[in-house]
């Protein structure tokens, strides 16, 4: 047996059909050669983490490892077996498993027990091995109460450790996860981490992730970056992370404590070893004793948090309640919330906790069953909710865009689908074509690509066509749930990006999400929902001024502030009765301030 | 709006016809469904009511699931008895008024017409879609029809079929929810206008959804093949169809109910 569970070797894949369009997992096009000449090889039993940006062919990958397509050319084999071999086709294929990013399309079984156990009846085990495998399977993964429960009822999470238990009644040797956790909110994802990694010691399995959450990388024992179909870098989280410039380079980041560790040992011209950044703790011990022995010459600047004045109320909901009658359960528990002109709003929480519920209501496609929504014109006019005749006019005021708003797209043009939403408004052609070109403008898109079928766009372009489908309408508060879901690092902030300059142009946005870690950072404001009611709310640095305060509201500290809370704990220690100055809200920031903070003490002079 | 829906739907209760054998149930429902349109008693259809009712008991059906899995046909089942009331010129006039007139055999026929519709749909639910999970009723189809895989017919395909729609109902019913509510905030409506501007505004919910479900299908398709499926050969079931003594007995109680509706329907006049 070799020590290599894959091997592959200079393989080439293209994707045949070029008058149909074939998509990755994240429904990106994926044009020409999506393999390139890739070569790498996976130990046995390891626990690796495939990265690289969205259409770098790393699907493709998994794909072919499963037999799901076959190699153009190259050689690839899996578990011993060669990959073009037709006898030992099923060899490979029972023993890979495949976990897919969407829960949803995986399904087969309507009830929980029938799904798990479609794979083995595929295999043909006989009962009561079949029963036992089912029965194991769900307890593992800690379903087996639900077992009669109807699929569709489950949450995201749960649909997602009912395909792994789907995988594990087919007692595989090698995990396929493709994108596994990118539509499971963080706890879900914790979980379900947790959950590979116990399965992969007791159950000696190799598992092959592939992510685009960095975080998620940097608990595997390997990493593989692939773009543009080829190994671009392998090894260690912490030799490939060590490599900044260079995962960079293809739109990939590093883990936030990673980013913070480099910044601030390059102010202090000092450069990690892999070593350095192999933990948490062992970045914290490394910045300590650089900002011990070696500080910089120049001391940045105070960074000033840029808080703006708050503006007039633009929306106000009071005392909104929501149920839905055929579950029973309060979805919105009689909350209250303001919203001010100009300001991100984030609306953070779990699945579930009330949050698209809230959102709907604000542009009146849900009207409140109690209590009421309204918006403040300019003119001092107001327009509620819970009136009928007065929902028209707020929708114009507010837009809302919902998540994976990409499926909603319909018309032949960019353009013309952009312009569906006026054409209910009186407008002429010229004035149309003005308000297209400025939403299309606003979201980034360049002119080329009016004329083109939205269709034809990557995943991340037909995001904005959509988005500009709302902004067309030139909303005063524009609503988004979720806008950076199944992106990839790149895509994720460049939307951001777009947000930030909506902002800039006066748009009151409110955005919905479950990271919070670029709620930290891109928000005024962030709300935090928990079982339909407002827990917390403020200023990010307020809510996130320390550890303790967040826990006492239920919060999870942002990796960012995390890691900075437990550095600034460690240099308290040797810098005895430092002051900090409170979190920022990048990592560049958060650095120069801290490296600020050490000048300042050890100097003893404010700059 | 979709969310009243009951077709395709489950409702777990674990009652002894949760447990019965699909083909049985099947079986059964046929018998039912015949039986709803021979009778035309007074008697027959009192007692087809209270047996029905009887078997939402057994059931163990809670009347609000019942009611909203009748809900959808209510206005079907009010056209059907207009449509009797006022069209059938035959028996004595209880009501005239112009050429409106309405017949005591109008009537008559009217309410069996509709009371016969809401008592079939109600049977199906309680037989069928409620107390059956979709793979089980695919999987007594495959079971009932596989004699004619011998002329080649791809029953077991057929089977995997339906019981994956059945599974994407309540799938795209949510999607739909969603594209309508997208569009609807780019101001889409479908509430007001006449009817050709309405049909158009479902293009904008038609399209989107077409998409998706191609895209589903594809990855759904993919799915399967990454799980081993190759079609019904050597597969083996987790709860393969076995017919008990318990499916006799619940066969042979429907059947004296089947029998006392008929014998009520025949012999009280």
């Amino acid at each position: 047996m070799s020590t290599d569970i894959i091997n592959c070797k200079d393989l080439v894949f293209s994707y045949k059909n070029d008058v149909e369009e074939t998509y990755d997992a994240s429904g990106n096009p994926l044009y020409g050669k999506a393999l390139d000449g890739l070569t790498l090889s996976v130990p046995r039993g390891s626990y690796c983490a495939v990265l690289g940006p969205n259409g770098s062919g790393k699907s493709t990958f998994a794909k072919l490892i499963d037999i799901l397509e076959a190699a153009d050319s190259g050689d690839m084999q899996v578990l011993g077996y060669d990959a073009k071999d037709q006898d030992h086709f099923w060899d490979i294929r029972e023993n890979c498993s495949y976990v897919f990013q969407n829960p949803d399309n995986q399904i087969v079984g309507t009830t929980v027990e029938e799904d798990v156990a479609f794979g083995p009846e595929n295999l043909g085990i006989p009962n009561p091995e079949l029963r036992e495998r089912v029965d194991k399977a769900l307890e593992y993964v800690g379903l087996r109460e639900l077992a009669l429960r109807q699929t569709t009822e489950l949450s995201g999470g749960q649909k997602q450790k009912l395909a792994i238990a789907g995988a594990l009644a087919m007692k595989p040797t090698l995990l396929i996860l493709d994108e596994s956790t990118a539509m499971l909110d963080p706890e879900a994802r914790d979980e379900f981490l947790e959950l590979t990694e116990r399965m992969r010691k007791e159950r000696d399995l190799t598992v092959l992730a592939i992510t685009h959450d960095m975080y998620e990388a940097s608990r595997c024992e390997k990493i593989y970056v692939i773009s543009e179909g080829k190994l671009f870098m392998e090894g260690r989280p912490e030799q490939v992370f060590a490599h900044e410039e260079r995962i960079r380079s293809v739109g990939l980041q590093l883990p936030v404590h990673i980013s913070l560790t480099n910044e601030i040992l390059k102010m202090c011209r000092v450069s990690a070893t892999p070593e350095d950044l192999k933990t948490e703790q062992s970045c914290i011990a490394k910045i300590t004793e650089t900002l011990r022995n070696k500080l910089p010459a120049v001391c940045p600047l105070k960074v000033r948090g840029d808080r703006p004045e708050k503006g007039r109320k633009i929306m106000s909901v009071e005392g909104l309640g929501f149920t839905y009658d055929d579950r029973n359960g309060t979805v919105l528990d009689n909350m209250d919330l303001d919203i001010y002109e100009g300001e991100v709003l984030a609306l953070v929480g779990k699945s579930g906790c009330g949050k698209t519920t809230l959102i709907t209501h604000l542009n009146g496609l849900l009207r409140p069953q109690t209590g009421e929504v309204t918006y403040y014109c300019e003119d001092g006019r107001t327009l509620r909710g819970s009136v009928k005749k007065e929902v028209g006019e707020l929708r114009k005021y507010v837009g809302l865009v919902l998540q994976y708003p990409e499926y909603q797209l319909f018309e032949e043009t960019v353009e013309k689908d952009i312009a569906y939403g006026l054409k209910k408004q009186k407008l002429s052609d010229d004035d149309i074509r003005f308000r297209v070109r400025e939403a299309m403008k606003a979201v980034g898109l360049d002119e080329s690509v009016a004329t083109k079928s939205p269709f034809e766009l990557s995943g991340g372009q037909k995001r904005r066509v959509a988005m500009a489908g709302v902004l067309v309408m030139r909303p005063k508060v524009l609503v988004l749930d979720e806008p950076a879901s199944g992106l990839d690092p790149r895509g994720r902030k460049e939307m951001f990006g777009i947000i930030s300059n909506l902002r800039k142009r006066g748009t009151t946005v409110v955005l919905v999400s479950h990271n919070m870690d670029e709620a930290a950072e891109y928000a005024d404001r962030i709300c935090v929902i928990k079982q339909g009611k407002i827990e917390a709310s403020g200023d990010p640095d307020e809510l996130f001024e320390s550890r303790e305060k967040a826990m006492s509201v239920g919060l999870q500290l942002p990796r960012l502030y995390d890691f900075s809370d437990a550095l600034k704990a460690s240099l308290k220690e040797v810098f005895p009765g430092i002051v900090f100055d409170r979190p920022q809200r990048d990592y560049k920031r958060e650095a120069s301030s801290i490296v600020r903070s050490v000048i300042v003490y050890r100097g003893g002079k404010d700059v | 709006m979709f969310k009243n829906v009951s077709l395709g739907r489950y409702y777990d209760t674990g009652s002894v016809l949760h447990n019965t054998d699909p083909r049985v149930k099947i079986v059964l429902y046929l018998i039912y469904l015949i039986i709803t349109f021979m009778i035309n008693t007074w008697a027959g259809l009192l007692s087809l009511a209270l047996i029905t009712v009887l078997q939402g008991v057994a059931a163990k059906m809670p009347p609000k699931i019942m009611i909203s899995s009748v809900r959808p046909v209510i206005l079907l089942a009010l056209f059907i008895f207009a449509l009797n009331a006022f069209t059938q010129r035959q028996g004595t006039p209880v009501f005239q008024k112009g050429i409106i007139m309405v017949t005591d055999e109008g009537l008559k026929t009217a309410f069996f017409m509709s009371l016969r519709l809401i008592f079939l749909i109600m049977s199906t639910s309680i037989l069928l879609t409620l107390t059956t999970t979709p793979l089980k009723i695919s999987d007594a189809l495959e079971k009932m029809f596989s004699p004619l895989s011998v002329i080649k017919f791809p029953v077991h395909e057929m089977a995997m079929m339906m019981s994956i729609a059945l599974r994407f109902i309540p799938t795209l019913i949510d999607e739909t929810d969603k594209i309508m509510k997208a569009q609807a905030s780019r101001g889409a409506d479908y509430d007001t206008g006449n009817i050709i501007s309405r049909v158009k505004g479902y293009i904008t919910v038609l399209i989107p959804l077409f998409i998706s479900s191609f895209k589903r299908a594809e990855e759904l398709a993919t799915a399967m093949d990454a799980r081993c499926y190759r079609g019904g050969e050597g597969r083996t079931k987790l709860n393969p169809l076995k017919l008990t003594g318990r499916d006799a007995f619940v066969a042979l109680i429907m059947l004296i109910g089947a029998g006392l509706i008929l014998a009520a329907d025949f012999l009280v006049k």
